[in-house]
C-alpha cells in the first residue's frame, strides 16, 4: 500500500484550524453553565444554608485552579485525548492511563445520568407532573437520552454557530434569576443577613465543604474543552484565555444567582428544589404562568446543550479507546453516512440507562435516594480524582516539551489546587460512602471491556497494543 | 481543469476517487486537490478507515494526523498519473469546508463519495454529498458506493 508520498508533484498536506478564542471562550461557558447550577442548586442550598454562595465560590476556586493546570498541558500538548494524554506523559503507566481513562468515562456516564434527572425535574414543572412518581420520571429521563444520543448520532449538534446561541440561551436564564434577586433586594424580600446564615449546627468551614462536592459539579465539563485543542488557532494565546475567561465567567454567574436565588425565596422553599421555586416567587411584572415555562424551556435547553457536549466526549473517549485496542474494536466503528461512533453512543446510552433503572429500583423498594445527587457525586468524585492527578501530571511535566510560547501556571497555585481536590473528595467519600459501590460497579464495567478485548484478540499486552491502530484495514 | 478530491477517510471515498480516475482524461486535468475535513465538535471529528497512520503512543490520537494520512491515501490513487496534486486538511463543516476549498482553488469539478445507499442514506437529509451538490460552484461527480464492499484494493496504476 503506497501510503507515503512518494510522487514528486505532492505537497505536504496543510492544515487549517478554525476555532477561535472567542468561540471556545462560550464552548467552555456553555459546557460549565449547563452542567450544575440548573440541575443542582437547590441541594447545594439544602447542604449548606443561606451561605450557599461561598460553596459555589469555593467550588469555583479549586476547578478554576484546575483549569491552570489544563491550559498549561492543553498549550504543550495540543491533542484530543485530555487526561488520559497529560497521565500518560507523565507517568508512562499503561495501567495508570488505562485507568483514568476508565474514570473519565465513568465520570461522563455518570454526569449524564444526573443532567438526564435534572431535566426531568425542569421538565416535571413545566408539565405540573409530580416529581415523586417514580417510573413516568424514569421514562421522561430514558427518552432525554435517548433523545441525545440520537442527535450525536445524526450529528445536528456539531454547529459552531449553535453552539454559541445555545450558550445565549443558558446565559439568559440565569439573567433573569440575577435581575430577580436585584428586585428582591430592591423591594426588601428578604434580610441580606440570610447570605451568611449557615444550616446545621456544624462548623461553617464543614457546612461549607458540604457544598463544595456538590458545586464542584457545576464546574465539570471545561476538561472537554480539550476536546477541540488540536483544532484551535494559536493555542497556546487562545487556550489560557478562553480556558480561565469561561470559567471566571462562569464561576462570577454562579454566585450571583446563588446570591439572587436566596434573596428572592426562603432557603426551605430552595432546599432540595429546582431554579423554577425563584421564578414562582412571581416578583417580575409578567405573569408568573408564562415565566415558568419559559424558564423552563430554557432550563432543558441549558441541560441539553451540556448532555449533548458530554456524551460526545464519553463516545469519543470509548472511540479512542478502541483505536488503541485496549477495549473491543468494534467500538470504533463509525456509521458509513454520518461518521459517528455509532457503537460507543448506543453502548453509552445503555450504561446511563441502567445507572437510571438502577436508581429507580432503589427508590421503589422505599429508599430514600434522590438520583440526581447520587450519580452527580459519582461524578464529583471521579473528577476530583482526575484533577487531582492531572495537577500533578502538569508539575511532573514542568521543564519537558516546552516552547517559548507555553503557558506557565503559577506553581503555588497548583500545590494548592491539589489539596482542595483531595479535601473535597475525602470529604465527599466520608459523608457519601454509598457513592464508592457504585463508584466501583463503573469501574469494573471498565475491567470487563478490557478482559472482553484481551480473550478477543488473544495475547496481547496493552503496552504492545499501543502501536497498532485500526485493526479493521 | 482543477479538480477537488473530497475524503472522509472511508473506504468508499477511496473508491470514488479511484473511479474518479478511470472516467476522467487525465490530459484535461492540471491539478488536482484531495481535501479532507475535520469537524471539531463530532464526537470522531474524523474517523480514518483506510490503512495508514499509527499512533506513536496511545494517547496520542491525533484527528488532524488521521486526516493527513486519509489524504496521503487518496492522494497515492494519483500518483504517476500527470496532474499536480496537492493535499489540504481543513477544519469545519464537511460540506461547507469542501466548497470553500473548490473555490478557494477555482475548481472545474468537485468528486466525493455520497455517504451510503439504503435506508439511512435516503431518511436523513443532508449528507454531505447532498449538501455540496447544492451549492457548489461547480460540476460534481458523486461516486455511488458499489454492491459489493469495496476491498482495500491496490490503486490502478
Amino acid at each position: 500500500m503506497t501510503t507515503s508520498a512518494a510522487a514528486g508533484s505532492a505537497e505536504r498536506s496543510e492544515l487549517k484550524r478554525s476555532i477561535t478564542a472567542r468561540q471556545l471562550y462560550f464552548y467552555v461557558v456553555g459546557d460549565v453553565l449547563g452542567s450544575g447550577i440548573y440541575v443542582l442548586i437547590g441541594l447545594v442550598a439544602a447542604a449548606v444554608g443561606g451561605a450557599f454562595w461561598m460553596a459555589f465560590l469555593a467550588g469555583v476556586a479549586v476547578a478554576a485552579v484546575t483549569g491552570l493546570a489544563y491550559a498549561e498541558l492543553v498549550t504543550k500538548y495540543p491533542q484530543a485525548a485530555g487526561a488520559s494524554l497529560y497521565v500518560n506523559k507523565a507517568f508512562r503507566r499503561p495501567v495508570l492511563t488505562f485507568f483514568i481513562t476508565i474514570c473519565m468515562l465513568s465520570a461522563n456516564m455518570a454526569a449524564v445520568g444526573s443532567l438526564a434527572s435534572g431535566f426531568v425535574r425542569y421538565f416535571a414543572g413545566v408539565v405540573g407532573m409530580s416529581e415523586d412518581a417514580v417510573i413516568p420520571t424514569l421514562l421522561i429521563a430514558l427518552a432525554f437520552i435517548a433523545v441525545i444520543t440520537v442527535i450525536n448520532l445524526i450529528g445536528i449538534s456539531e454547529s459552531v454557530g449553535l453552539n454559541v446561541v445555545l450558550t445565549f440561551i443558558e446565559l439568559s436564564g440565569l439573567l433573569l434569576i440575577m435581575v430577580i434577586g436585584v428586585i428582591a433586594l430592591v423591594q426588601g424580600i428578604s434580610d441580606p443577613a440570610v447570605l451568611l446564615e449557615f444550616s446545621g449546627e456544624g462548623s461553617k468551614a464543614i457546612a461549607v465543604v458540604s457544598g463544595v462536592s456538590l458545586a464542584f459539579f457545576a464546574m465539570t465539563g471545561f476538561e472537554n474543552a480539550a476536546n477541540v485543542a488540536e483544532e484551535t488557532i494559536d493555542p497556546s494565546r487562545a487556550f489560557p484565555r478562553a480556558l480561565i475567561g469561561g470559567m471566571v465567567t462562569a464561576g462570577a454567574v454562579y454566585v450571583l444567582v446563588s446570591l439572587a436565588a436566596a434573596l428572592a425565596v426562603p432557603i426551605e422553599t430552595l432546599s432540595g428544589n429546582t431554579l423554577l421555586e425563584v421564578i414562582r416567587a412571581d416578583l417580575l411584572p409578567v405573569p408568573v404562568d408564562v415565566m415558568l415555562v419559559v424558564f423552563g424551556l430554557i432550563a432543558m435547553v441549558a441541560i441539553s446543550n451540556t448532555a449533548l457536549v458530554t456524551v460526545v466526549a464519553q463516545s469519543r473517549i470509548l472511540y479512542g479507546m478502541a483505536r488503541e485496542d485496549v477495549v473491543p474494536g468494534v467500538f470504533a466503528k463509525v456509521h458509513p453516512t454520518r461518521r459517528s461512533p455509532y457503537v460507543a453512543l448506543l453502548f453509552g446510552v445503555c450504561v446511563v440507562g441502567s445507572l437510571l433503572v438502577i436508581g429507580a429500583v432503589i427508590q421503589l423498594t422505599g429508599s430514600e435516594l434522590d438520583v440526581v445527587d447520587r450519580l452527580a457525586t459519582i461524578t464529583v468524585v471521579f473528577l476530583l480524582f482526575i484533577y487531582a492527578l492531572v495537577i500533578v501530571a502538569c508539575l511532573r511535566l514542568r521543564g519537558s516539551d516546552e516552547t517559548p510560547d507555553t503557558y506557565r501556571a503559577s506553581t503555588p497555585l497548583l500545590y494548592l489546587g491539589i489539596v482542595g481536590n483531595l479535601v473535597v473528595l475525602v470529604y465527599t467519600l466520608y459523608d457519601d460512602p454509598g457513592s464508592l459501590l457504585w463508584v466501583a460497579g463503573l469501574l469494573a464495567l471498565g475491567v470487563v471491556l478490557y478482559l472482553a478485548e484481551r480473550v478477543s484478540t488473544g495475547r496481547r499486552p496493552p503496552a504492545a497494543v499501543t502501536t497498532e491502530t485500526d485493526g479493521r484495514a | 481543469m482543477h479538480v477537488v478530491v473530497a475524503t472522509d477517510g472511508s473506504q468508499a471515498s477511496l473508491a470514488a476517487a479511484e473511479q474518479f480516475q478511470q472516467i476522467a482524461d487525465g490530459r484535461e486535468i492540471t491539478e488536482v486537490t484531495v481535501v479532507a475535513v475535520v469537524s471539531p465538535y463530532a464526537a470522531v471529528p474524523f474517523a480514518n478507515e483506510l490503512p495508514g497512520r499509527r499512533n506513536a503512543e496511545p494517547t496520542d490520537i491525533s484527528f488532524q494526523a488521521d486526516a493527513a494520512a486519509a489524504v496521503d491515501v487518496v492522494a497515492a490513487v494519483f500518483d504517476g498519473w500527470g496532474p499536480t496534486v496537492h493535499r489540504r486538511v481543513r477544519s469545519g463543516s464537511p460540506a461547507a469546508e469542501i466548497i470553500r476549498a473548490a473555490e478557494e482553488v477555482g475548481a472545474g469539478l468537485i468528486s466525493l463519495a455520497s455517504g451510503g445507499r439504503g435506508l439511512t442514506a435516503t431518511i436523513l437529509l443532508g449528507t454531505t454529498a447532498a449538501r455540496v451538490q447544492h451549492s457548489a460552484p461547480c460540476p460534481v461527480l458523486v461516486c455511488r458506493p458499489t454492491r459489493t464492499a469495496p476491498t482495500g484494493a491496490a490503486p490502478p496504476v
